[in-house]
């Protein structure tokens, strides 16, 4: 039953994708012609180009065929050819999404660190000004929108002070750098927008850390550690902690999500070349294919984390695997 | 009558239920929640200009004009008062709609079990939808107006609500209470209305905090992706014009251009996100700040404070573990743990039952 009902998600969101790009108003050739609106293109498009340009691209064809190639073709792993770039929507989307995971992997690994040592520490001296204070500004800055805060850090940071690049992913001029150096300019870049999404994106697991401690530090066993005589430290941390750990795993899994989307208004912020700097590109060309590409790849992203916290819980959680 | 209320034991007596709320989080919330609400409302009256009234480009910060004028003119200030109007407007009008939707849906499908099924099965498939991405991609396409951006978040804010209050429903259900109440005659109409209604409103509550958040953000998002539309004034856009004003990074225009809306969603959400922690705190006592701290040497060593019993106070709703902004995690067809419970709803979010 949920196997079935996943796939009908996955079937409806595959639709979906399909069937919005042909609902819309214009097409992807009106950004060619100089005469639609917003379109800044030298080319003058006469009709019979037209027709030729929609016949080549197979978008004179009725609907359900169109529809029956399009999921022929992503049984293959052909999302279709990008008008804008004149290549292979899979291909620009290999090459722009190693940013974002790079992006999303440094972020993550960085705060998950940071959300579980804050948790465990407001826990631990609940009711304090510390606690409070911790509480207070991990949500303050999980409550500012993300390209908001990249705006910030970047206007003062990379423009005012000059300490880190103010944008892409590499220096131009170093393209042949190797080893440290080319290590170390991609982490220099990598920096700002790293902070702005660790800033934005702590909150969750700060939270859901600080709850499941207390939660744990609650229960009887804690209170037998602390009653036998154990260090605080050894109590919090060897006790205590791991059986906290449980909720923070789905968090993170669910967060994972919630990251995509913020590493994508991020690197517009720092046009790092990334598949969200992409996306606005593609939403200002119309480029259908590309932005259908690209959102089937985040959804599946995130549909996949989703399905791996739940397979990681009933892992993780012995009591959820009889059932 | 009298004989059902005495019943009534598995919700906390109204008064029962005021009072420790308050403690500052909830204040300082609901203050800076208030101010906001207040300032939009008034904003015809207290904005020192028409929104839409062009003034000279690019205006320095002076006393008619105290944050300046953007690069068509527009006075910044009132913008930014009357974009509070759009941004609060449409974020309270779509999460009050989708909770109460959510929330008659998820009465009628913990209530009725056929119907139940049915419901859950959509609700289940719009959760496995990850709906900040779709958002944006219809928004791409179809380039909506508000009322169609309204109807979008109204679209993809409803389950969460019906899947918690469904399960709230259904641990309720089968309490004495409800039991009593039909035995001595009252009809479904009325067990739904007086009894059912008032035990969800704590798991509602906080749904419609969250998703007040989650909409003053995509609007913003997507205003700042160039989705927005253009003629609203509100807070995204305001950024949006500011982000892709060319001097916006290398002048002190950020300062009174990008500063002020964002601040204020960042206020507004921050608001939001400490009334529904404090929400949180108040059904799971176990989270409240003011309890002994546990660890702490003194309270270890000393016996009759370990002995002391957990701060009084209601118990989390039967089957529900809350976690911030405002989720409830919670089914009743299983044993309440807040792990257990962040892994159900947290995932796939499939139907188990």
């Amino acid at each position: 039953m949920k196997a079935f009902q996943r796939i009908l998600t996955v079937f409806l969101v595959l639709t979906l994708n399909f069937f919005l790009p042909r609902l819309m108003p214009g097409d992807p050739l009106s950004y060619l012609d100089n005469e639609s609106p917003g379109s800044d293109s030298p080319l003058l498009v006469t009709e019979a180009t037209r027709q030729k340009l929609l016949a080549y691209y197979g978008l004179d064809r009725p609907l359900g065929e169109q529809y029956v190639d399009y999921l022929r073709g992503l049984a293959r792993g052909d999302l279709g050819w990008s008008i804008y770039y004149n290549a292979p929507v899979t291909g620009v989307l290999l090459g722009r999404m190693r940013w974002t995971l790079l992006l999303m992997g440094a972020s993550t690994a960085i705060y998950v660190a940071l959300g579980v040592a804050l948790g465990v520490i407001s826990a631990w001296r609940r009711g304090s000004a510390l606690d409070g204070g911790l509480l207070v500004g991990t949500l303050a800055l999980g409550s500012a929108p993300s390209f908001f805060v990249a705006m910030l850090l970047l206007i003062v940071f990379a423009i005012r002070w000059r300490v880190f690049p103010i944008g892409g992913a590499s220096t131009p001029a170093l393209f042949h750098a190797r080893g440290v150096a080319r290590v170390a300019d991609v982490a220099a870049h990598m920096a700002l927008p790293v902070t702005a999404l660790v800033l934005t994106h702590t909150w969750g697991v700060y939270l859901t850390t600080r709850n499941a401690m207390l939660g744990a530090l609650g229960e009887d066993y804690a209170r037998t550690a602390f009653a036998k005589g154990l260090r605080e430290r050894a109590v919090v941390v060897r006790h205590v902690l791991p059986n906290a750990l449980l909720p923070v795993v789905t968090e993170i899994a669910l967060r994972l999500g919630a990251t995509i989307m913020g590493a994508m208004f991020v690197e517009v912020v720092f046009a790092y070349p990334g598949m969200g700097a992409m996306i606005r590109e593609a939403c200002l060309a119309r480029d259908y294919p590309l932005l259908q590409g690209a959102f089937l790849a985040t959804m599946a992203f995130i549909m996949l984390f989703n399905l791996a916290a739940d397979l990681l819980y009933s892992r993780l959680d012995p009591r959820l695997r009889a059932t | 009558m009298s004989g059902e209320r005495t019943v009534r034991s598995g919700t906390p007596a109204p008064d029962e239920r005021r009072g420790p709320t308050l403690n500052w989080l909830a204040v300082a919330g609901l203050a800076l929640s208030g101010a906001f609400v207040v300032l939009a409302i008034a904003a015809p009256w207290i904005a020192p200009h028409d929104p839409t009234r062009l003034f000279e480009p690019m205006l320095s910060p002076s006393r008619l004009h105290p944050l300046g004028a953007d690069d068509v003119g527009h006075d910044l200030l009132s913008e930014l008062l009357y974009g509070a109007r759009f941004s609060l407007g449409i974020s309270l009008t779509s999460s009050l709609l989708s909770t109460l939707i959510g929330a008659a849906l998820g009465l009628a499908a913990g209530y009725h079990r056929r119907t139940g099924a049915l419901i859950m099965r959509v609700v289940d498939v719009f959760l496995a939808i990850p709906r900040f991405p779709l958002i944006v991609l219809m928004a791409a396409f179809l380039r909506p107006g508000p009322a169609t951006l309204l109807l979008f978040f109204l679209l993809f804010g409803w389950p969460r609500t019906t899947r918690v209050v469904r399960s709230q429903v259904m641990a309720e259900r089968g309490k004495g209470y409800i039991e009593a109440a039909r035995l001595i005659g009252a009809s479904d109409l009325r067990i739904l209305t007086r009894h059912l209604l008032p035990a969800t409103a704590p798991i509602a509550l906080p749904r419609f905090l969250s998703e007040f958040q989650h909409v003053i953000v995509a609007e913003s998002g997507l205003s700042f992706l160039g989705l927005g539309s253009p003629l609203v004034k509100s807070w995204g856009m305001m950024l949006a014009y500011a982000s892709r004003h060319p001097t916006i990074l290398i002048t002190d225009l950020w300062v009174r251009w990008v500063l002020p809306p964002g601040l204020c969603i960042t206020a507004m959400v921050l608001a939001l996100a400490m009334i529904g922690v404090s929400t949180e705190m108040w059904y799971n006592p176990k989270l409240r700040a003011s309890g002994r701290r546990i660890g702490e040497r003194r309270v270890v060593r000393a016996g009759s404070e370990v002995a002391r019993d957990r701060p009084v106070g209601p118990r989390a709703p039967a089957g529900g573990e809350y976690d911030l902004r405002g989720s409830v995690h919670s089914d009743a067809a299983r044993p309440r743990s807040a792990a257990h419970a962040a892994a159900r709803d947290g995932a796939l979010r499939a139907a188990r039952d």
